[in-house]
C-alpha cells in the first residue's frame, strides 16, 4: 500500500533530506514548509527523481492553518502514515536577560507548540487507521541545555516529554511516537553563519566521530523509525550526533 | 542486502535474541560467527545461517575467559580474515535477593555480562582499528534503567555496559568505529520463563503500552540498522526497544 508521509520543515536542511529519503522508499511525501518556494523546490526535486510528492505552505504555530492543511491532506490522500515534525529552529543566540517575551514565544511556539498542533490534528487520523508513526525533532541541547539558547533548549526538552506522553496515549491504537535528537548538523541555515573550516575547528575534537552531521545521516534514522524493523519502539529518544552526547 | 560480505561475530548467538540477530545478519548478507558457551546449539544456528547463503561457523566460547575469547578471535580471523561487526549478547541471569546472593554468583554475572564486553572488545578492536571501520553493538537491558528485584547483579552489569559503551565510543570514534547499546525490554525467549509459569510470562509480555509482544526479531531489526551504513553517524547511544514500557 502506498504510504503517505507529511513532513513539516520539509523545504530545507534535515526536513528536505527526510523528504527525499521517504520518497526514495516509495512513500508519497507531502513537503510542508513555512517557505512555500522551498517546499515547491523539494517537491520538484522528488518528482524529477520519479518520486511522488506534493508541496504546501503552513505556519505550524497557527492552529487554524494546521487544521486546514491536515484536513486537506487527509481528504486528498485518504490517509497519513507518517508525520515528521521537523519545522523548528533556535533563531537567536543570546543571554536570557536579552530575550524579549515575543522572541521567547517565537522559539517555544515554533518548536513545541507547532509539534503539539500538528500531532493534535494528525493523531485522530492515525488512531482511526489503527496505524501510524509520528517523529518529533528535539536536539542534543534538549538534554544538555545550552548557554545562549535557553528557550530552544526548553522547547526541545518539552518535545521529549511531550513525545513520551503522546506515545502512551496512542499506543493502544498501534500508533508509535518517537523523538529524533540531531546533534550539530550542516544544514544550509547553519552553514550561512559558519565556514566549513570554522565548524571543523569548533566541533572535530568534541565529536568522537570527528565530523559534524549531514542531513542525510539524520534522514536514515527518521526513515528507520518508520519501518517495521522499529515496530517495538515507541516513546523513545534517538540521538544522532557522532557521539557528542 | 545491507551487510553484504561483512563478517559479524555474535556472542550468545545460539538462542533467543542472539540467534535472531545472527540469522538477521545472515539474511542481510553477512558471514557470521555464532559464538556461544553451548557449542552444540551454536552449530545448529550456524547451519541455519549457512542455509541463508553466506558462510557461518560456530565457535564454543566462554566470554569471561581471556584464553577462550582469544581463541574466538583467532578462529574468526583464521576463517574470515576480518571482523566488521561485534555483537555482545552473551549474558546470564541468576535470581536471588542481594542479602543472600553468593559472591560466586555475583562474580559470574558481572564477569560474563560486563567482562565479556571488555574481553571481546579488546580482542577485536585492533583489527577494526587497522581497517578504520567497525561496529560494536552490546545488548544491555531495560533493567539497566529500572532495576529488578532479586536481579541486582544483572541490573548493575547491564547499566555498566551502557557506561562502558559510552566510554568505548569516545575511544574508538576517531578510528571510524561506532559503539552502541540496545536496551531490550522483556522478550519472548526462554529467559523470562525460567522463573515464571507460561501463563504468567505471556500475561507480562502482553502488558505493554503497544500491546505487542516483544519478539527476538523486534530486537534484531534495530541491531541490523545500527550495523548498517545507514547508522554511520550514530555512536555512544543506548537505544530502548521495549514496546513503550520504559521511556528514559
Amino acid at each position: 500500500m502506498n504510504q503517505v508521509a507529511l513532513i513539516t520543515g520539509g523545504g530545507n536542511g534535515i526536513g528536505r533530506a527526510v523528504a527525499h529519503r521517504m520518497a526514495a522508499a516509495g512513500m508519497t511525501v507531502i513537503v510542508a514548509d513555512f517557505d512555500h518556494a522551498a517546499a515547491e523546490q523539494v517537491r520538484a526535486e522528488i518528482v524529477d527523481a520519479d518520486g511522488k510528492a506534493d508541496a504546501l505552505s503552513v505556519d505550524v504555530t497557527v492552529a487554524r492553518e494546521v487544521k486546514a492543511v491536515v484536513g486537506d491532506v487527509a481528504q486528498h490522500f485518504g490517509r497519513i502514515d507518517v508525520l515528521a515534525n521537523i519545522a523548528g529552529g533556535s533563531f537567536y543566540t543570546k543571554r536570557i536577560d536579552d530575550f524579549t517575551w515575543a522572541e521567547w514565544k517565537k522559539v517555544i511556539d515554533t518548536n513545541l507548540k507547532g509539534t503539539f498542533l500538528m500531532c493534535r490534528e494528525v493523531a485522530p487520523i492515525m488512531q482511526k487507521q489503527k496505524s501510524g508513526r509520528i517523529l518529533n525533532t528535539a536536539s542534543n541541547y534538549g538534554v544538555t541545555g545550552s548557554a545562549l539558547r535557553a528557550p530552544y533548549s526548553a522547547a526541545k526538552a518539552g518535545i521529549i516529554a511531550f513525545t513520551k506522553s503522546l506515545a502512551l496515549e496512542l499506543a493502544p491504537d498501534g500508533v508509535r511516537v518517537n523523538t529524533v535528537a540531531p546533534g550539530p548538523t550542516d544544514t544550509p541555515r547553519v552553514m550561512e553563519k559558519e565556514t566549513p573550516e570554522g565548524r571543523r575547528q569548533r566541533w572535530s575534537s568534541a565529536i568522537p566521530l570527528g565530523r559534524t552531521g549531514q542531513p542525510e545521516d539524520l534522514a536514515e534514522l527518521y526513515y528507520f523509525l518508520t519501518t517495521p524493523e522499529s515496530a517495538a519502539i515507541t516513546g523513545q529518544l534517538f540521538h544522532c550526533n557522532g557521539g557528542l552526547l | 542486502m545491507r551487510l553484504q560480505n561483512k563478517v559479524a561475530v555474535i556472542t550468545g548467538g545460539a538462542q533467543g535474541i542472539g540467534r535472531a540477530i545472527a540469522l538477521g545478519m545472515g539474511r542481510e548478507g553477512a558471514n557470521v560467527v555464532i559464538a556461544d558457551l553451548q557449542g552444540e546449539r551454536a552449530r545448529s544456528v550456524a547451519d541455519e545461517a549457512q542455509a541463508l547463503g553466506p558462510e557461518a561457523i560456530a565457535v564454543e566460547v566462554n566470554v569471561a575467559s581471556e584464553v577462550s575469547v582469544k581463541r574466538l578471535a583467532d578462529q574468526t580471523f583464521e576463517h574470515f580474515g576480518r571482523i566488521d561487526i561485534l555483537v555482545n549478547d552473551a549474558g546470564i541471569y541468576l535470581k536471588a535477593p542481594v542479602v543472600s546472593k553468593t559472591e560466586e554468583d555475583w562474580d559470574r554475572t558481572i564477569d560474563i555480562n560486563l567482562g565479556g564486553n571488555f574481553l571481546c572488545a579488546r580482542a577485536f578492536v585492533p583489527a577494526m582499528r587497522k581497517q578504520k571501520s567497525g561496529r560494536i553493538i552490546s545488548i544491555a537491558s531495560s533493567i539497566a534503567h529500572t532495576g529488578a528485584r532479586e536481579f541486582a547483579d544483572y541490573a548493575a552489569s547491564k547499566a555498566a555496559i551502557i557506561g562502558f559503551v559510552r566510554a568505548l565510543a569516545r575511544e574508538l570514534g576517531p578510528d571510524g568505529i561506532t559503539v552502541n547499546a540496545i536496551c531490550p525490554g522483556s522478550a519472548n525467549t526462554d529467559m523470562p520463563r525460567r522463573h515464571r509459569s507460561e501463563e504468567e510470562t505471556m500475561a507480562r509480555l502482553r502488558a505493554t503500552p503497544l500491546g505487542h509482544i516483544l519478539e527476538p526479531d523486534d530486537i534484531a531489526g534495530p541491531i541490523l540498522f545500527l550495523a548498517s551504513d545507514a547508522a554511520a553517524y550514530i555512536t555512544g547511544q543506548a537505544y530502548n526497544i521495549n514496546c513503550g514500557t520504559v521511556m528514559i
